[in-house]
């Protein structure tokens, strides 16, 4: 259960007296597991718009609207055909066809969850970005499913960058999608990297307390009840004060740093042992890497110092907290030993060998000195010009060691993107790459027309299975032709992964098929929440103040050999 | 065809159902055979109507299976409608396969699902020789355990037949895993066991003498104290009085101890040992175990050989590979057979090494007709015959 948290974040508002949940907290209990109060508020407030209404676009809005969307749009100018009623479990079969995609499609949805608002627009999404362009920015998240790229054009950059676009794309058993933002800030990113315990650096009220206790004569069972931040940190100041004596005033650093050293001082754990069954000493020794893993600042996070310091957009509430971190990490008046180098120490303590009393008395150690720094983050805090609620600050300092900033991509960077940039990746990442070609190749295909006649020509339910093979084999040509468009001139594509693309594509160049609409609606709908719910880290371009212009954000999906990758 | 069948509703899977791709094994026979072995004549068994079986219903549906049978013994729970998408408000109480079953057949025509309320272990090994391929979704590591080794120890090297694949699929939060069993030839539940993550259990003693963990003050309120105040009565972990009672056990030993944390929530949590799980994650897995049955069922391209792990809580992280199997498994080791064979490998091949390795007199086409009907029309067309049927 890595990534659940705790529940009390979400509950605590919501309990009826006797402290069973309501009806709507028991609805959602198993997600509330997973992104709490907050992240369920954001879900609720979010408004979705979803082009056209094909069995994966609805796939996608089943995953939205049975956790509690807010709103969502479903827009189709279409009317149901008898393949749409053939693979689309939210139209209702043979009695939709005839009647409106988008109409039918919402209805199908609603059933799913009352508390969603869901509305249906009969437009063609091409009048309507001529027509009403405004109001398709009103939306939080835009999904477009197997549109034409001169669609796709003007509605990316009609809603860049205020608007999330993201772009799916199918074909049979293969698929991808991407998800088009400037920056996306997570601060509870839910890593699975605890906050440091600072053992190599305590704090006073540790340390004082961890040199004070009498271990060679204290109760033999207050000696087994000792937790092992208390045992590390009290070996690590006897290591070095020996230390000192041998090579002078070493100020508090140091620590075992060669593998004789450090297994001389995992025997100095052990030799402090007093009875044969002590399980505190014996997880001390386990954990005696913390004395050596230095505690510091992670580089993902101190890569945002310099990011927001230079960054014009310094009037969020993110960029403030980032910015009071980095005044922090320069100055802890409220740690005299270690001044900087440090983020606020975090109070949650992990379960250990300890009686309840020395382990609460241990808890309150590292609250009190927690509460301290807050003091002068928030300090620091206060001389910006934003100001920021304490729940917000607790859930940042909470999570400061992990904080992530993504960069994404603008859609025309992909299409048509660089000749260049997909040359290489064709040579790094030859299977994905050639995949992500061939659906590129297809849209644009579809988007002048070469498709339509095949189209025609498989919707009849006579069984020629051998008669179009000559048209696979045309329409792989017309792929491999395509697909030089967006390569520089003499670039080559790699053979075995290109026949496999290509060939799976004329196969099946036009089916949206069941398996392939759920597993991509499964992880479309994962993203935006994740996007939605500013918690867990969905697909990007990489870091935003480290990663170069290399990644393309593009989640790539083959479902013969079941693979996902992100290219 | 049925006459539910109308113009168009195949045409997206059709077109896999009617070319070959480029990687179709040869024995793949486009058109009508294939397309009436998986509507006419294939049955599958769904074993789980919660979150997965849900899901995995739909998509068997939609993609032509249309002979489907259900197991469940639970009844619909309101915490399920955040993704058990066949279920309404008006459904809480009833059977889960019942209710899934009806939803399927009214909303998909000409499919028949067939429903049972009950333990999967009430049915004995005809029943399970019935079906061509089983699909789990149990949160259950128990059932899983008991069906693996069922269809494990069904396999008679002397019927073919009797090799029944076995489709799992498994979520936890954003994670989730797919994975295709061939018993007694590839690796088993049973041979992955030490994958699990095993659940966190409290030693006694601290829960008697040293809670430090909100957890440690339920587990002694629901371990320890019901039993000593209730007697013989077991704590109903669905009886929202229960947990309440422990819920306020816990909270009084907590404030006694200075521990902070215990909620309702969390006292539900630990006492129902709660799995987080929403409906995104289990569409990702339910549609690869039902797009691994229809690849299997009808040969039309590769299956997963043999393990599907997805990770979605930092960007997607996705890990394909073929678990081992373990020589000295307690279900499927010992007298089984190493075989080698690559992700290309086709059902009817691996029926074909089977054969050989156990040195089998039997009629090559009949083990084939038996085992897979979707092969026959394929091999009645390779040498001359009609591929109508
Ligand atoms: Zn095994």
């Amino acid at each position: 259960m890595n990534d659940s948290q705790p529940l009390e974040t979400a509950t605590t508002s919501i309990q009826a007296p006797s402290g069973a949940p309501d009806a709507k907290t028991r609805r959602y209990d198993r997600q509330l597991r997973l992104w709490a109060a907050s992240g369920q508020t954001a879900l609720e407030s979010a408004r979705l718009l979803v082009i056209p209404a094909s069995a994966t676009a609805t796939s996608i809005l089943k995953n939205l609207v049975l956790p509690g969307l807010g709103h969502f749009t479903l827009m189709d100018d279409k009317e149901v055909t008898g393949a749409d009623a053939g693979n689309n479990f939210f139209l209702d079969g043979m009695k939709s066809i005839g009647k409106s995609r988008a109409e039918e499609g919402v209805q199908g949805l609603l059933e799913l969850n009352d508390g969603v608002e869901g509305v249906a627009d009969v437009r063609d999404i091409k009048r309507v970005l001529k027509s009403d362009p405004e109001w398709l920015k009103t939306f939080d998240v835009v999904v477009a499913h197997n549109l034409d790229s001169s669609i796709l054009d003007d509605l990316a950059d009609l809603l860049w960058p205020g608007t999330h676009l993201v772009v799916v794309n199918s074909a049979g058993f293969l698929a991808e999608f991407s998800i088009h933002f400037r920056e996306h800030q997570i601060i509870e990113s839910h890593s699975e990297t605890a906050a440091s315990l600072r053992i190599d650096k305590a704090f006073p009220a540790l340390l004082d307390y961890a040199m004070s206790l009498p271990l060679d004569t204290m109760d033999i069972t207050d000696h087994a009840h000792i937790p092992y931040p208390v045992i590390l940190v009290r070996a690590l100041e006897e290591w070095r004060r020996e230390c000192e004596q041998v090579n002078g005033p070493s100020s508090g650093q140091g620590a075992p740093s060669n593998a004789a050293e450090k297994k001389a001082f995992k025997e100095r754990i052990r030799a402090m042992v007093r009875k044969f069954d002590e399980e505190n000493f014996e997880e001390a020794e386990s954990q005696a890497y913390k004395c050596w893993s230095t505690t510091g600042i992670p580089s993902e996070v101190r890569e945002l110092f310099s990011f927001y310091s230079s960054s014009a957009s310094s009037s969020s509430a993110f960029s403030a907290l980032v910015s009071a971190l980095s005044q922090f990490a320069e100055n802890n008046s409220a740690s005299p030993l270690y001044t900087s180098g440090l983020l606020p120490l975090t109070s949650t303590l992990p379960d250990m060998k300890s009686s309840t009393d020395e382990y609460v008395k241990l808890q309150q150690m590292y609250r009190a000195q927690a509460e301290a720094e807050k003091k002068v983050f928030k300090e620091y805090l206060g001389r910006g010009q934003v100001s920021v609620d304490d729940a917000s600050v607790d859930s940042f300092l909470k999570n400061a060691h992990a904080l992530k900033v993504l960069k994404g991509k603008e859609w025309k960077m992909i299409n048509p993107g660089s000749k260049e940039l997909l040359a290489t990746k064709l040579t790094i990442q030859p299977r994905e790459s050639a995949t992500h070609l061939a659906l590129v190749a297809v849209r644009s295909l579809r988007a002048k027309g070469v498709l339509s006649p095949l189209e025609v020509h498989s919707d009849t339910t006579k069984d020629a299975p051998m008669a179009d093979a000559l048209d696979k084999d045309k329409l792989k040509e017309f792929l491999t032709a395509e697909a030089r468009d967006f390569l520089p001139p003499g670039a080559e594509l790699p053979e075995e992964e290109w026949n496999v693309a290509s060939g799976e594509i004329a196969r099946a160049p036009s089916a949206d098929i069941p398996t392939t609409a759920a597993f991509l609606g499964g992880l479309v709908a994962q993203e935006i929440i994740k996007m939605i719910t500013k918690q867990y880290v969905p697909i990007s371009a990489g870091n935003a103040a480290s990663s170069g212009d290399d990644q393309l954000g593009v989640c790539v999906v083959d479902l013969v050999e079941t693979w996902t990758g992100v290219i | 065809m049925v006459q539910t069948d109308w113009d168009g509703r195949y045409y997206h899977i059709d077109q896999i159902l009617d070319t070959p791709g480029p990687r179709t094994d040869e024995g793949f026979m486009a058109g009508n055979g294939v397309k009436d072995f998986l509507r006419n004549q294939s049955k599958i068994l769904v074993i789980g109507a919660g979150g997965l079986g849900c899901e995995i219903l739909a998509n068997l549906a939609l993609t032509g299976f249309k002979d489907i049978h259900v197991i469940d013994m639970d009844t619909i729970d309101i915490s399920n409608l955040n993704r058990q998408f066949l279920f309404r408000p008006k459904d809480v109480g009833k059977s889960k396969a019942i209710v899934a079953a009806e939803f399927i057949m009214n909303r998909v025509p000409g499919v028949k699902v067939t429903p049972y309320f009950g333990k999967i272990q009430d049915k004995d090994d005809e029943y399970y020789l019935q079906f061509n391929l089983v699909i789990c979704g149990l949160d259950s590591v128990e059932a899983r355990r008991w069906i693996n080794a069922t269809l494990v120890n069904l396999v008679d090297p002397e019927n073919p037949e009797s090799l029944k694949p076995l489709i799992d699929g498994g979520t936890e939060g954003f994670k989730g895993q797919a994975r295709v069993i061939l018993p007694t030839i590839t690796s088993c539940y049973e041979c992955s066991l030490e994958m699990l993550n095993k659940p966190t259990a409290f030693p006694i003693c601290t829960i008697a003498n040293t809670p430090r963990l909100p957890e440690h003050c339920i587990e002694w309120a629901s371990v320890l104290e019901w039993p000593r105040v209730h007697g013989d009565k077991k704590l109903d972990t669905d009886n929202p009085d229960d947990i309440s009672w422990t819920y306020n056990v816990a909270a009084a030993r907590a404030k006694e101890f200075n521990i902070e944390g215990v909620t309702w929530s969390l006292t539900q949590g630990v006492v129902k040992n709660i799995i987080p799980a929403i409906a995104s994650t289990n569409a990702i897995i339910a549609a690869s175990c039902c797009n691994e049955a229809f690849k299997i069922a009808t040969s039309s391209a590769a299956y997963l050989n043999n393990y599907f792990m997805l990770i979605g809580t930092e960007s997607i992280y996705s890990y394909t590979f073929e678990h081992e199997k373990k020589a000295n498994c307690p279900v499927c080791g010992g007298d089984s057979l190493p075989l080698n064979i690559n992700p290309d490998t086709t059902l009817e091949e691996l029926i074909e090494m089977l054969t050989e390795r156990q040195d089998m007199q039997s009629n090559q086409e009949s083990i084939i007709v038996n085992c897979f009907k979707a092969v026959i029309s394929a091999s009645s067309a390779a040498t001359g015959g009609s591929d109508q049927t």
